[in-house]
C-alpha cells in the first residue's frame, strides 16, 4: 500500500481561505428533463474534497459520478445547490475555475495523427502556458512518462497505456490545483494500469488534488485517500477505505471446503456468538466473522469436534465491492425503494 | 447464407426507417432536384437588357432605328413566352457603350445613319455569358431581316469567343470552396464533437469565440487553397487568360472572401447537427440550391422569377459574377457590388457561426 499523507488539520495556503477543503459541494442536484420524464442524475449530494488528497468517486454506471465531474469542471450547470471549486462558484465564475483545473476525460481525445509533442503543444496554447517555457515544459512532461524519445511520433503508433499517460500529463501541463480524471485506467492491461497509477501518484506529490472516478474497486482501494460511494445519484458513503471496511458489520469472509454436507456442524456454528453468518453448500461452508484470522484456530477446532476435515481454507477481508453492495442496499432500504434502472452490480 | 443476408437487410432497413430526418430527405431531395434543376436549367432566356443608340454624327433618328427598336422590344421568338429583350434607348453611342462597360446592359446595337448595304449595324455584345450573346445576335439579325434592311451586321464580341468550359469553370471554383468546407470543415467538426474533443477545449481557459474563430480560419484557408487550385486548373484546362497582376490579386481576394462566408455558413450548420448523416443530407441540399441559382451552370436570365429571387440573397451568385467579371472579362470595376454583398454576407455568416456554436455548447 502506498504511503498516505494525512491532510486533515493542514494549514491551507493560497486559494482556499478556511479549512483544508478545495472543493465544496452543498445539496447539489442535477435533473435532466427527458421526453420520458425527468431524470435525477445527482440527488442532493453534499461533500468536501480536502486539499492534496486523492479522492475517488465510485459507483456503477449511471450513479451520477460523471455528472458531478461535469458540473465541477463547468461543463454543466447544476439544477440546484452550490458547488465551489477553489474559491469559485461553478455557476458564476466558470472562467476562473478553468484556470485552476486540469481534466482528463474518459475517452481519449488526443489527435492520433499528430505527434505527442504537437498534442501537448496544442493544449499548452489552449491552457495559456507562457510560450517561453512551453517547449521545456512539454519535454519535461514527456520525460516523466518515458516518451521523450518518441516526441515526434504520431500518437496513433502508441499503445493504449502510453496514450492514457500522455493524456493525463496533457491535463497537468499548467500544474493545475485540481486534476480530474474520469476512469483513468479503463480498458488498459494490468501493467499499463499500474503505470498510470504511478503517474497519478507522482502528480499528487506535486501539491495537486486529484479527483477520479473509477469502476475498479481494487484500484480505488489501493490508491485513493478517501472514497465517495455513489448510487442512483445519491452519495451513499464517504470515508477512508479503512473506515468504509469497518462499516461492514459482517467482518472477514472465511470459506472452508468440506467433503459433504454437515448439518450438525452448521447448527453448532450458527450457535456460536462470534460468528455473524453461516451459509453452507455441498462442498463448502461460508462463514463471516469479525477478526476472522484470530478466530480461525477456534473454528477449526469446532470442525474437528464434528469430525469434518476441511479440504480447503480461504480467508479474505471484505472487498470494497462487498462494502459498496452492502451500503447501497442499506441506502435503498432506508429510502424504501428498490434498485431502479441505472443501478447494477459493479 | 440467406439468413445472414436477411439479418443485414433488416438491420439496415430498421435504421433507415427509424430515422425520419434521413427518410424525409431521401424522398424530398429528388423532388427538389427536379424543381430546381428543371427550372434553373434550360428555361427560356428572357428580359435580356440591351441598349440601342443612333450612330454618332447622325442627328435625326432614322426610321430604321425607330422601327428596329420597337421590333426588338417586342421580339418574341415563341409566343406565350415573355419577351426576349429589355431595350434601353441611349441618346448617344458613347453613353450606350459606357452602360455596356458598366455591365448595365449586355449588348448595344448601334444603328447607322441610313439604310444601305454599305453602312453596317454594329452590335457590341458582352460575350462572357453563356447562350445570351448568340440569342442577341440572332434577335438583331431577325429584326433587321423582317424590316428588309440591307445593312450588314458587324458583331463585336467584347471578350472574344468564350467556350462553355470557361464559363462553367469559373463556377466550379465556387463549388470547390463549398465542397471543401462541407467535407473537410463541417464533418470534422461534427466528428470532434462526437468524440468529446470540443468538450476538452471547454474545460480550458480558452474563449468560446476563439474556438469558433480558429475553426472558421482553418476552414477558410482550406477552402481558399481549394478555390485557388481550381482557378489554376481553369487557367490550364480551360485556357483562361488573366491579363494583369491587379486582376489576379482581385481574383484571390474574391476567392478569399467567398471562402470566409461559405465556411462560416457551413460551420454554423455543422455546429447544430449532432449526426453526420443528417448534416450531410442538409448540406447537400443547401449546396444544390446555392449552386444551381448561382448562374454557374446557366444564365440567371433563364430562370423563372421566383428562382431569380433566390439569386439576390445567394452569395454564390455574387461570387460567380465577380469571378466571371475578373476572369472572363478582366474588368475589375464591375465587382464593387459583388464585394459589398459578399462582405455583408461573410460578416452575417461569421456572427451566425459564433452564435450557433455558442448555443450548441450551452
Amino acid at each position: 500500500m502506498p504511503p498516505r499523507r494525512t491532510t486533515s488539520g493542514m494549514p491551507a495556503p493560497g486559494a482556499v481561505p478556511d479549512s483544508g477543503s478545495i472543493i465544496r459541494i452543498d445539496h447539489l442536484t442535477k435533473i435532466f428533463p427527458e421526453k420520458s420524464g425527468a431524470v435525477t442524475a445527482v440527488d442532493d449530494v453534499s461533500f468536501e474534497v480536502q486539499k492534496g488528497e486523492i479522492f475517488g468517486l465510485l459507483g456503477p454506471n449511471g450513479a451520477g459520478k460523471s455528472t458531478i465531474i461535469r458540473i465541477l469542471t463547468t461543463l454543466l450547470p447544476p439544477t440546484s445547490g452550490t458547488a465551489f471549486v477553489g474559491d469559485f462558484d461553478v455557476t458564476s465564475e466558470p472562467d476562473r475555475i478553468r484556470r485552476i483545473i486540469g481534466v482528463c476525460p474518459q475517452n481519449i481525445t488526443l489527435d492520433l495523427e499528430l505527434s505527442a509533442y504537437d498534442n501537448l503543444d496544442f493544449y499548452g496554447n489552449l491552457l495559456g502556458i507562457d510560450p517561453g517555457i512551453l517547449d521545456h515544459r512539454i519535454m519535461e512532461l514527456l520525460e516523466t512518462i518515458g516518451l521523450a524519445g518518441r516526441a515526434n511520433a504520431p500518437v496513433a503508433t502508441f499503445s493504449g497505456g502510453m496514450r492514457r499517460k500522455l493524456e493525463i500529463v496533457r491535463a497537468f501541463m499548467h500544474k493545475p490545483l485540481i486534476l480530474f480524471l474520469d476512469e483513468p485506467t479503463i480498458g488498459l492491461d494490468p501493467e499499463s494500469r499500474r503505470e498510470v497509477w504511478q503517474q497519478v501518484e507522482r502528480l499528487n506529490t506535486e501539491e495537486t488534488t486529484i479527483i477520479l472516478t473509477t469502476h475498479y474497486m481494487d484500484e480505488a482501494e489501493k490508491y485513493c485517500d478517501r472514497i465517495a460511494f455513489m448510487d442512483n445519484g445519491r452519495l451513499v458513503a464517504l470515508d477512508t477505505t479503512e473506515n468504509l471496511r469497518r462499516s461492514l458489520p459482517s467482518g472477514d469472509l472465511i470459506e472452508i471446503g468440506i467433503p459433504g454436507r454437515a448439518e450438525g456442524l452448521v447448527a453448532a456454528l450458527r450457535a456460536d456468538g462470534r460468528i455473524t453468518s453461516v451459509e453452507s453448500t455441498e462442498t463448502a461452508v461460508h462463514i463471516t466473522a469479525s477478526n476472522g484470522s484470530r478466530f480461525l484456530p477456534d473454528l477449526l477446532e469446532i470442525f474437528e469436534t464434528f469430525g469434518v476435515s476441511p479440504t480447503s481454507i480461504a480467508i479474505r477481508s471484505p472487498s470494497l465491492e462487498d462494502v459498496f453492495l452492502y451500503l447501497a442496499a442499506r441506502d435503498h432500504a432506508a429510502r424504501g425503494t428498490g434498485r431502479e434502472e441505472g443501478g447494477g452490480s459493479l | 447464407m440467406i439468413r445472414g443476408a436477411i439479418a443485414i437487410f433488416r438491420r439496415d432497413f430498421k435504421k433507415f426507417a427509424g430515422n425520419p430526418f434521413v427518410l424525409v430527405f431521401t424522398l424530398f431531395m429528388p423532388v427538389i432536384y427536379l424543381i430546381i434543376f428543371g427550372n434553373a436549367m434550360g428555361g427560356t432566356i428572357s428580359h435580356i437588357p440591351i441598349g440601342v443608340a443612333q450612330e454618332d454624327g447622325s442627328f435625326a433618328e432614322t426610321p430604321l432605328f425607330v422601327s428596329a427598336t420597337a421590333d426588338l422590344l417586342h421580339y418574341q421568338p415563341e409566343t406565350e413566352k415573355p419577351r426576349t429583350f429589355d431595350v434601353t434607348v441611349f441618346s448617344s453611342e458613347s453613353s450606350a457603350k459606357a452602360a455596356l462597360n458598366a455591365g448595365n446592359v449586355m449588348a448595344v446595337v448601334i444603328f447607322p445613319s441610313s439604310v444601305s448595304n454599305d453602312q453596317a449595324v454594329r452590335l457590341y455584345v458582352d460575350s462572357s455569358e453563356y447562350l445570351v450573346p448568340s440569342l442577341i445576335e440572332s434577335g438583331v439579325r431577325a429584326v433587321l431581316a423582317a424590316r428588309a434592311a440591307p445593312n450588314p451586321v458587324y458583331v463585336n464580341r467584347m471578350y472574344g469567343d468564350i467556350e462553355y468550359i470557361q464559363f462553367f469553370g469559373v463556377g466550379v471554383i465556387v463549388l470547390a470552396i463549398f465542397m471543401t468546407t462541407m467535407l473537410g470543415g463541417g464533418i470534422a467538426l461534427i466528428r470532434d464533437r462526437e468524440n468529446g474533443i470540443i468538450e476538452g477545449y471547454l474545460v480550458t481557459p480558452v474563449q468560446r469565440a476563439s474556438i469558433i474563430l480558429g475553426i472558421i480560419a482553418s476552414g477558410t484557408i482550406k477552402a481558399f487553397l481549394a478555390g485557388c487550385i481550381i482557378f489554376l486548373v481553369d487557367i490550364y484546362i480551360a485556357g483562361i487568360i488573366v491579363d494583369s497582376i491587379g486582376t489576379f490579386l482581385l481574383i484571390l481576394l474574391v476567392i478569399f472572401i467567398t471562402s470566409i462566408g461559405i465556411t462560416s455558413v457551413v460551420v454554423s450548420f455543422a455546429s447544430r447537427f449532432s449526426a453526420q448523416q443528417e448534416y450531410a443530407s442538409s448540406l447537400a441540399f443547401l449546396n444544390l440550391v446555392l449552386f444551381m441559382t448561382s448562374g454557374a451552370f446557366y444564365t440567371v436570365l433563364g430562370m423563372p422569377f421566383w428562382l431569380r429571387w433566390i439569386t439576390v440573397i445567394n452569395p454564390e451568385y455574387y461570387a460567380v459574377h465577380a469571378l466571371r467579371s475578373l476572369i472572363l472579362k478582366g474588368e475589375g470595376h464591375l465587382i464593387g457590388m459583388d464585394l459589398v454583398a459578399l462582405s455583408i454576407f461573410s460578416c452575417i455568416a461569421i456572427a451566425a457561426g459564433i452564435i450557433s456554436f455558442r448555443r450548441t455548447l450551452e
